[in-house]
């Protein structure tokens, strides 16, 4: 309940707060948004299954930002930071259906 | 790696690589399952490490907020400026057609000046060679009785029907060998230096295009011009290609023919000298 209100605080505060975005986070912000997501349905899953623990969650979204903004980083020194970010998106885009289909098992046993 | 066993007992042809297993298969992060691992030996965790366990949530989910928050606020701040940018290139491809426009309308204002100077000033001596040369180079608007010629490509589409630039430079040389006085292919009235020309499927006539079905107007005697015109090469080439490929090829006399003055010439480099000539 406190995590779904904090949730909306956090979108709200970000979008009513016009926070200037720096030019050098800007190509990683998608990464961060699609880590965000994983983070958000990965640990409503855990809830579910009830194994939910707030420390391995904030632990994991955080790594996952700085480790996804690492390899896009690496790419974009290598000359394939697109590729590198499509590639974070997939292995995370796969990872949050993944979890909302099991979210969607416990909701709807089915 | 040892072969998975099938659900009948034999063994799989094909197992899957262990890298996609994974990636489909573990999309819950094994650190919650771990964390559960760990509470489940140390009992429930006692009071105060709840409470930190809410910090923690309240502090991450209020970060993933704010970055998703942020990213809508960013992803709209910047599709606007992409518009604009698009807009503006827009704008001055508009702006730059219309001086496009304004500095022709102007130079034909500044052309009828010249002219009705040159007829004030009489229509005798030099100024009488001068329209002469201009009429003869093809700079003047012209009228007069002639034939028009429409030629199209066969409807059907097939490559056969095709008629090329070859076929028109033919077509029009045949009517200047004919006596046409003026002649112009698609609106565009042809010069000493005029080109046919194609690019692709389009026929340009002086690097601009025409198009389909194509009108050609010769100024000269009908009559005269018509005998000579059917024994050039030209017509008795697109005769055949009209019984034989269905293309459309219509000549027909006309009273009154009206054909555009063609561009100046562009001298960049020669230059008139000064002395007699």
């Amino acid at each position: 309940m406190y995590a779904a209100i904090a949730l909306v605080a956090g979108i709200v505060v970000g979008l009513f707060l016009h926070p200037t975005v720096p030019d050098w986070i800007a190509p990683y912000l998608p990464i961060a948004v699609i880590a965000a997501l994983d983070a958000v349905f990965g640990g409503l899953r855990a809830r579910l299954d009830r194994i939910f623990d707030a420390k391995v969650f904030v632990v994991s979204f955080v790594a996952n930002v700085l480790v996804a903004a690492l390899i896009v980083f690496l790419g974009d020194q290598l000359g394939v930071g697109s590729q590198l970010s499509t590639a974070v998106v997939v292995v995370l885009g796969i990872r949050i259906f993944g979890n909302v289909a099991a979210i969607r098992r416990h909701i709807f046993k089915a | 790696m040892p072969e998975p066993a099938g659900p009948s007992g034999a063994p799989r042809r094909n197992p899957r690589p262990a890298l996609l297993t994974s990636i489909l298969g573990d999309t819950l992060d094994p650190g919650y399952a771990e964390a559960a691992a760990r509470r489940g030996m140390s009992g429930p965790p006692p009071a105060r490490r709840h409470l930190a366990g809410w910090g923690y949530l309240v502090l991450g989910v209020l970060a993933v907020g704010l970055v998703l928050g942020i990213a809508a606020r960013a992803t709209a701040q910047s599709a606007p400026s992409a518009e604009r940018t698009r807009a503006a290139l827009l704008g001055d491809v508009h702006g730059a057609q219309q001086r496009i426009d304004s500095l022709e309308a102007r130079a034909s204002v500044l052309d009828d000046q010249v002219r009705s100077a040159q007829a004030k000033l009489g229509a005798t001596g030099p100024l009488a060679t001068v329209s002469a040369l201009e009429r003869a180079g093809a700079m003047l608007p012209v009228q007069g009785p002639g034939l028009r010629v429409v030629v199209d490509m066969a409807d059907d589409g097939s490559d056969s029907g095709v008629v090329l630039d070859a076929d028109l430079q033919l077509l029009v040389n045949g009517l200047w060998a004919s006596g046409a006085e003026a002649v112009s292919v698609g609106g565009v009235r042809l010069r000493g230096t005029s080109t046919i020309r194609q690019a692709g499927g389009a026929i340009l006539v002086d690097n601009t295009p025409v198009f389909w079905p194509l009108t050609i107007d010769a100024i000269g005697d009908p009559s005269a011009l018509h005998v000579s015109f059917v024994s050039t090469e030209g017509f008795g080439r697109f005769a055949a290609f009209a019984s034989l490929y269905d293309i459309r090829f219509d000549v027909t006399a006309r009273t009154h023919l009206t054909e555009p003055a063609a561009p100046g010439p562009d001298l960049r480099f020669a230059t008139a000298l000064t002395s007699g000539g």
